[in-house]
C-alpha cells in the first residue's frame, strides 16, 4: 500500500467517524500547482467518488489552498463546480496541505494546446463559458466564505494590486532579464485603466483548459480557483481571451466564439460593459501575469531538480509564446 | 531564457528514470510522457535555431546599445562591446544577460527622456527578438 492511500484513509476515517478504505488512487495529469488525484472512497457500503488536492514540494503558483477551497464553497451552486468536503491546512497524514471535494464523473477537460478540441459544441460551449463568467462577475460576495480571506479592493485599485503582484513576482523569480515583459509592466504603470465598474469574485485563470465538459455541449465544471480573489472582473475576461488559449484559431476565443460574441455573452449575464480601454490594459496586463508565471515555473524547474516537465514546458514553451504575445500588444499601443 | 536546453534534457532522463509510487503510473504517467515528447519536439528546434538566434540577438542589441551611447553614456557601449567567450549556448546567454540589462536600462532611460523614436525602435526589436525566440507547437489533434 502507498503511503498516500494510507494515509488517506486513516484521514477520512478520523474525518467520517467510521473506517474508510480507498481504492483507484490515481493522479491526473496537468496540475502544475497542486498535484490532483481521483479516489473512491468506501465507508459502510457506500463509495463516494473523490478528487484530492495536495501542494506539491514545488509548485508553478504559489498561492493559499484555503482560498481555493472557499472558492468553491462560495461560488457552489452559482457556478458548477464540485462541492468542497475537507481542508486540511498543515497536512496531517499527507504531509503536504490538502483539500478534498466531492468529484464529477463522465466529463473530459482538453489541454489548452490541442487543435479544435470543441468541435460542433463550441458555440453552445461558448455561451456558457462566458455567460458564467458574467455570471461570476455579477455574483455578491459580501458575508461569503470566501470574504474570509479576500479583501475587497477599492474600485480603484483593483489594477494596482494586480500589477504589483504579478510585477513583484517577475522581480523575485527571474533567473534571465527580461526586457519585454519589463517594458510591459512600465507601460500599464503609465497608463492606469478606469476603475473597476464593480469588485467581484474573480476566477484567475478562467481559460480553456480549466473547464469540463461533457463531450455533447454541456460544461460540467469549472475547475483550479486556486487564484481566485476580488477585483476587476475585466481581469478574467482578459485572460480568456490571451491568445495563447486559442488553440491555434484566430478567429474565436478560447477556441469557442468570436471574441465580440463573447462580450455580448459576458455583457448580458453581468449587466456590466466592457470599455475597450480597461478590456486593452487588462489583456496587457494578463499575458505579463501569464509571463510571471512561467517565470516561477522556470524557477521551480530548477529548484525542484528538473524533474517536473509540465514546469519545464511551461517556463520555456509558454514564457517564448507569450514574450511574442507581449512584443505584438506593445508595438499595437505604440501605433507600430 | 530558462530553462537551458541541457536542463530540459537531462530533466526529461530524470522525469523518467526516477520510478515514481503506483498512483502516478497509469494515466498520470501517459501524460507525462506526451509533455516530454512534446518537450523533445521543441527541443529540436531549439538544436537548429538556437545559436543563430542568441548570436543575432545578441548582435542586435549590441548595435541598439552602441549607437545610443553618444546620447545616453559611455556605459552603454561598453555594455556593448560584451561578446561571448565562445559558441557554446551558456556563453552566449552569458553575454546576452548582460546586454539584455543594458537594453533594460537604456530602454528605461529612453521612456525617461521621452525619445519617442529611439523607443519606437527599441519596441520593434523586442518583436524581431520574440519572433526569432519562439518555438512552433504542431497543432496536435484533441483526444
Amino acid at each position: 500500500m502507498s503511503d498516500l492511500k494510507a494515509g488517506l484513509e486513516a484521514y477520512l476515517t478520523d474525518l467520517w467517524g467510521a473506517p474508510t478504505s480507498v481504492s483507484n488512487l490515481s493522479r491526473i495529469p496537468g496540475g502544475a500547482s497542486r498535484e490532483t488525484y481521483r479516489l473512491d472512497a468506501d465507508t459502510g457500503g457506500v463509495t463516494r467518488g473523490m478528487i484530492l488536492r495536495r501542494d506539491p514540494p514545488g509548485s508553478l503558483i504559489e498561492t493559499d489552498r484555503r482560498l481555493e477551497f472557499l472558492a468553491y464553497r462560495t461560488v457552489h451552486g452559482h457556478v458548477p463546480v464540485p462541492q468542497a468536503v475537507a481542508l486540511e491546512e498543515d497536512g496531517g497524514p499527507l504531509d503536504r496541505p490538502f483539500f478534498l471535494m466531492e468529484r464529477i464523473d463522465g466529463g473530459t477537460v482538453p489541454s489548452p494546446f490541442v487543435f479544435d478540441p470543441y468541435a460542433e459544441h463550441a458555440a453552445a460551449l461558448g455561451a456558457q463559458f462566458f455567460t458564467t463568467l458574467g455570471r461570476l462577475a455579477a455574483l455578491p460576495h459580501e458575508g461569503t466564505p470566501i470574504r474570509e480571506v479576500a479583501e475587497a479592493p477599492a474600485p480603484e485599485d483593483c489594477w494596482r494590486i494586480a500589477l504589483d503582484h504579478w510585477s513583484g513576482v517577475i522581480e523575485a523569480d527571474e533567473q534571465h532579464p527580461q526586457p519585454i515583459v519589463r517594458a510591459a509592466v512600465r507601460w500599464l504603470y503609465r497608463h492606469p485603466p478606469p476603475p473597476a465598474q464593480r469588485v467581484s469574485i474573480v476566477h484567475g485563470d478562467y481559460r480553456t483548459g480549466n473547464f469540463m465538459h461533457d463531450g455533447a455541449g454541456t460544461i460540467l465544471a469549472i475547475l483550479d480557483w486556486e487564484m481566485a480573489h476580488l477585483g476587476d472582473p475585466i481581469e478574467d475576461l482578459g485572460w480568456a481571451f490571451d491568445p495563447l488559449w486559442n488553440h491555434f484559431d484566430e478567429n474565436r476565443v478560447a477556441g469557442l466564439v468570436p471574441q465580440a460574441e463573447a462580450i455580448a455573452l459576458w455583457e448580458a449575464a453581468s449587466g456590466l460593459k466592457v470599455d475597450p480601454k480597461a478590456l486593452a490594459w487588462w489583456s496587457l496586463f494578463n499575458a505579463v501575469k501569464g509571463q510571471a508565471i512561467w517565470t516561477s515555473a522556470a524557477k521551480e524547474y530548477r529548484d525542484g531538480g528538473f524533474t517536473d516537465p509540465i514546469l519545464a514546458i511551461s517556463g520555456w514553451y509558454t514564457a517564448r509564446r507569450h514574450d511574442v504575445i507581449l512584443a505584438r500588444r506593445l508595438a499595437q499601443l505604440e501605433g507600430i | 531564457m530558462t530553462p537551458a536546453l541541457p536542463d530540459i534534457l537531462r530533466g526529461n532522463f530524470m522525469a523518467l528514470a526516477i520510478p515514481g509510487p503506483p498512483e502516478q503510473q497509469g494515466e498520470f504517467m501517459t501524460g507525462r510522457v506526451g509533455v516530454i515528447a512534446l518537450l523533445s519536439l521543441l527541443a529540436a528546434q531549439e538544436v537548429e535555431r538556437g545559436t543563430q538566434t542568441r548570436v543575432w540577438e545578441n548582435a542586435a542589441i549590441s548595435a541598439v546599445l552602441a549607437e545610443a551611447a553618444e546620447t545616453y553614456g559611455v556605459q552603454y557601449a561598453e555594455i556593448a562591446s560584451t561578446g561571448p567567450v565562445d559558441l557554446s549556448l551558456e556563453a552566449l546567454d552569458r553575454a546576452n544577460a548582460a546586454l539584455r540589462r543594458g537594453l533594460i536600462a537604456l530602454h528605461e532611460a529612453v521612456e525617461a527622456a521621452g525619445d519617442l523614436l529611439r523607443h519606437k525602435m527599441i519596441v520593434g526589436l523586442y518583436g524581431q527578438m520574440a519572433e526569432r525566440r519562439n518555438l512552433e507547437l504542431p497543432p496536435l489533434p484533441a483526444r
